[in-house]
C-alpha cells in the first residue's frame, strides 16, 4: 500500500509542479509584456485573441489577417475576450500536461513501471522548450493532445474514441493527415497463412493486402473519423464559407513561403518563385517525402507511436516550409520511442547536442540576414542543408537502435 | 477597427482657400516662424525591421496647443504592420492610421505602396521637438544578378498642422487645407494646413539583401542533390531494419 501511495505520489507531484511551473511562466509573461519591450507572448497568441474578438461579435474570424486556423481555435478561445486574456494560455499549458498524461497511459500500457514511465513523461513535463511554447501562448500542445490521445486510445483498441481525436486532429491541423495510411494498415486483417507465403504470385499477395483493408475495424475507425472531419468542415463552411477553407486548408498545403526558414528548400524555392520551372521544384521537393512517408508507413504500422514520430519528423524535416514550432510535433512523440531505443546515454546526448549545433549554426546566419542586413543567403542555405544531414543522420541512428519488441521494465516494488 | 480608420482617414475634402489671414491671428505662428521649422528624417536599426523617424524641430517658441500631421507614402518595397501599430499605440503611445490593407507576408514584386498618417508627439527630452516613430519591415525582393542589395527609397512626407484656439490659417498663401482625423485615437475630423517642406528634403533609402540569382543552378542542383542522399539513406535504414 504504502509503495502504491509513494508512486501516485510522485507521478501526481510530477504533473502537479509541471503544471505549476507552466503557470507560473504564463503570470511572468503577463509581467514581462507590461514591462519589457521584448514581449512574452507569442504573436500567434494576439492572432487567436483577434480572431475571437471578431467571432464575439458575430463576425468571421478570417477578418484578422494571417488567422489560419480551424474557427474551432478562435471558439475555443472566446473566454480571451470574456473572462481573461489568459485563458488561452492556462488552456493550453494544460493541453500540455494532459498529453502527458496520455504519454504515461501509453508507456504504462506497454508494461513500464511507474516511475520509469514518469521519467520518460518528465522529458516532455519539464521540457523548457514544451514550457516555453505552450506558456507563451502557443496552440501546438492542443495537437499533442489529440494526437496522443489517438495513439493512447489504438493502445487499448478503443477505435471509436481514438478515430474520434483523429478525426479531430485533422481538422486542427493538417499534418497528422499523414498518420491515415498507418492507421490503416495498423487495423488491416492480417494474414494468417505464413508456410509457402513465397510461393504465392504478386497480384495474388496485393489483392490479399487489399481485402485485407476491408475490416469491420477499419471501416469504423475512418467513416467515424471522417465523419467528424467532414462534419467539422461542413459546418464551418456554412458558417464561414470559402475562406475557411482557403485559409485553413488550401493555404497550407500550397503555401508558397518564401522567407527564411528551416527548410532545406527555401533558397532555391525562393530563387525559382517566378521561373517556370517552379511547379517541377515543388513536386520535386515533394517526392522524397512521400516517398519515405510510404516506405515508413509500411515498415512500421505495427508500432504505431513510431511510426508516427518518424512520419512527423520526416514531414517536417523534408517540408518546404519548416519553422521551429514544427519540431515540436515530434518531439511530444520522442517519450514514446526513447524506451524503445538501444542506444547509450552518451550517444543519445551527442544526438541531442547535434540537432541543437544544427539549429544554432542555422540560426547565426539567419539572424545576420533579418537583423542585421547582410547577404547572408547562401550561408543560410548550406545551414538548411546541413539540418537536413543532421535530421538525417539522427534517423537513421534512431531507425536502426529501434527494438520493436517490448523492452518490460515492470519491476516489483514491495 | 482597421476598416474604421480606412474609411474616416480617407481625404474628404481638400479646400484651397485664397485668402490669407494677417499675422496677429496666427498665435505667433508667423512666416519667420515657418521658414525655421526644421524637419530631419531618419531609418534607425538594420535589416529587414527598422524604424522611420520624423523629427520636427520647432523652436522653444512653438505654441503647446500645436500639432502635426505627417502624409507618409511607403513604397511596396516595406510595409508596416498595423497589428503592431495597434499594440504600439498601448505601449508607447504611437499615433499611426493606414488606409490601406496591407498584405504582411507578400514579396515586394507582389505588393503595392501603402500611406499612412502619422501624429508625431512632443519629445519631453527636448522641448520644441516633435518625433514619430514608425516600424518599417523590408519585403522580400525578386533575386537579382546584381550587387546582392535592393536600395528601398522613401519619399519625404507631407506635413500638416494645426493649433488649437488659433486662427485657422497661418501665414501662408494661399494654404492647402485638408479634412483629416485629429489624431490617432479621436476620429473627428479637423482642419489641417499644409505646409510646405524645404526643397533641400531628400529621399531617404534602405537596402536590403536579396537572393543572388546566378546562383540558381548550384544552388537548385546542390538542394535536390543533398535531399535525395538523404531520402536514400533514411529509406535505407528503414528497408534494413523495419518491415518486422
Amino acid at each position: 500500500m504504502d509503495w502504491m501511495m509513494a508512486t501516485f505520489f510522485r507521478k501526481w507531484s510530477l504533473f502537479t509542479f509541471a503544471f505549476f511551473v507552466r503557470v507560473v511562466l504564463v503570470v511572468f509573461g503577463v509581467y514581462q509584456d507590461k514591462t519589457m519591450i521584448v514581449k512574452y507572448t507569442d504573436i500567434d497568441y494576439h492572432v487567436f485573441t483577434d480572431a475571437s474578438q471578431f467571432i464575439t461579435e458575430g463576425a468571421s474570424p478570417y477578418r484578422r489577417a494571417t488567422y489560419r486556423y480551424t474557427p474551432l481555435l478562435a471558439w475555443l478561445l472566446t473566454p480571451n475576450v470574456f473572462l481573461t486574456p489568459v485563458f488561452g494560455k492556462l488552456l493550453f499549458v494544460t493541453c500540455d500536461v494532459v498529453s502527458s498524461y496520455f504519454m504515461y497511459n501509453i508507456l504504462r500500457a506497454r508494461g513500464m513501471s511507474c516511475q520509469a514511465a514518469c521519467g520518460y513523461c518528465s522529458l516532455w513535463l519539464l521540457n523548457p522548450l514544451s514550457m516555453g511554447v505552450s506558456s507563451r501562448g502557443n496552440a501546438e500542445s492542443l495537437l499533442a493532445v489529440l494526437v496522443l490521445s489517438t495513439l493512447s486510445c489504438m493502445e487499448r483498441r478503443h477505435l471509436a474514441k481514438a478515430a474520434f481525436f483523429y478525426g479531430l486532429s485533422v481538422h486542427m491541423k493538417i499534418y497528422p493527415v499523414t498518420y491515415a495510411l498507418p492507421l490503416a494498415l495498423s487495423l488491416r486483417t492480417r494474414d494468417k497463412v505464413s508456410t509457402g507465403e513465397t510461393k504465392i504470385p504478386m497480384g495474388r499477395r496485393m489483392a490479399r493486402f487489399l481485402l485485407g483493408l476491408l475490416n469491420r475495424d477499419l471501416l469504423q475507425f475512418f467513416s467515424i473519423a471522417g465523419g467528424v472531419f467532414c462534419g467539422l468542415t461542413l459546418l464551418f463552411y456554412h458558417m464561414y464559407g470559402w475562406e475557411f477553407l482557403q485559409e485553413t486548408y488550401l493555404y497550407h498545403l500550397t503555401r508558397r513561403d518564401i522567407r527564411h526558414n528551416f527548410s532545406p528548400y527555401f533558397y532555391m524555392l525562393y530563387l525559382m518563385a517566378e521561373s517556370s520551372w517552379s511547379l517541377a521544384l515543388g513536386l520535386a521537393a515533394f517526392l522524397p517525402q512521400l516517398a519515405l512517408l510510404l516506405l515508413a508507413s509500411l515498415a512500421f504500422h505495427s508500432d504505431l507511436a513510431f511510426c508516427c514520430f518518424l512520419h512527423t519528423a520526416i514531414f517536417v524535416s523534408f517540408n518546404k516550409v519548416c519553422t521551429s514550432q514544427y519540431f515540436l510535433w515530434y518531439l511530444c512523440l520522442l517519450p514514446l520511442v526513447l524506451p524503445r531505443l538501444t542506444l547509450s546515454l552518451k550517444q543519445g546526448l551527442g544526438l541531442l547536442v547535434l540537432w541543437f549545433a544544427g539549429q544554432g549554426i542555422w540560426l547565426a546566419p539567419a539572424y545576420y540576414l533579418e537583423f542585421e542586413g547582410q547577404n547572408t543567403f547562401v550561408l543560410i542555405w548550406l545551414a538548411g542543408l546541413l539540418f537536413l544531414a543532421i535530421n538525417t543522420f539522427i534517423l537513421v541512428q534512431i531507425i536502426s537502435h529501434y527494438k520493436q519488441e517490448d523492452i518490460r521494465h515492470i519491476q516489483k516494488l514491495d | 477597427m482597421v476598416t474604421k480608420v480606412f474609411l474616416c482617414a480617407i481625404f474628404l475634402v481638400v479646400e484651397i482657400y485664397g485668402v490669407a489671414k494677417t499675422e496677429e491671428d496666427n498665435c505667433d505662428l508667423s512666416g519667420e516662424w515657418l521658414e525655421s521649422l526644421k524637419v530631419t528624417r531618419d531609418i534607425w536599426k538594420m535589416g529587414f525591421h527598422r524604424e522611420l523617424v520624423t523629427t520636427m524641430e520647432c523652436g522653444r517658441q512653438s505654441p503647446e496647443k500645436l500639432h502635426a500631421l505627417l502624409v507618409q507614402n511607403l513604397p511596396r518595397g516595406v510595409f508596416v504592420d498595423p497589428y503592431q501599430l495597434a499594440s504600439l499605440q498601448q505601449d508607447t503611445g504611437l499615433q499611426a492610421l493606414l488606409h490601406s490593407k496591407v498584405d504582411l507576408e507578400a514579396p515586394a514584386y507582389e505588393s503595392n505602396g501603402l500611406s499612412m498618417f502619422v501624429y508625431p508627439k512632443r519629445d519631453p527630452g527636448r522641448p520644441g521637438h516633435l518625433q514619430a516613430v514608425v516600424p518599417i519591415h523590408g519585403r522580400y525582393h525578386r533575386p537579382s544578378s546584381g550587387q546582392g542589395w535592393e536600395r528601398i527609397e522613401i519619399e519625404p512626407p507631407r506635413l500638416f498642422l494645426r493649433a488649437n484656439g488659433c486662427a485657422q490659417h497661418l501665414a501662408v498663401a494661399p494654404p492647402v487645407l485638408m479634412d483629416a482625423p485629429c489624431s490617432g485615437h479621436n476620429m473627428s475630423m479637423c482642419k489641417w494646413m499644409e505646409v510646405q517642406l524645404p526643397q533641400d528634403q531628400r529621399h531617404i533609402s534602405l537596402e536590403l539583401p536579396v537572393g543572388d540569382w546566378s546562383l540558381a543552378v548550384p544552388v537548385c542542383g546542390g538542394t535536390l542533390l543533398v535531399t535525395l542522399l538523404c531520402c536514400v539513406l533514411i529509406a535505407n535504414a528503414i528497408q534494413r531494419h523495419g518491415f518486422q
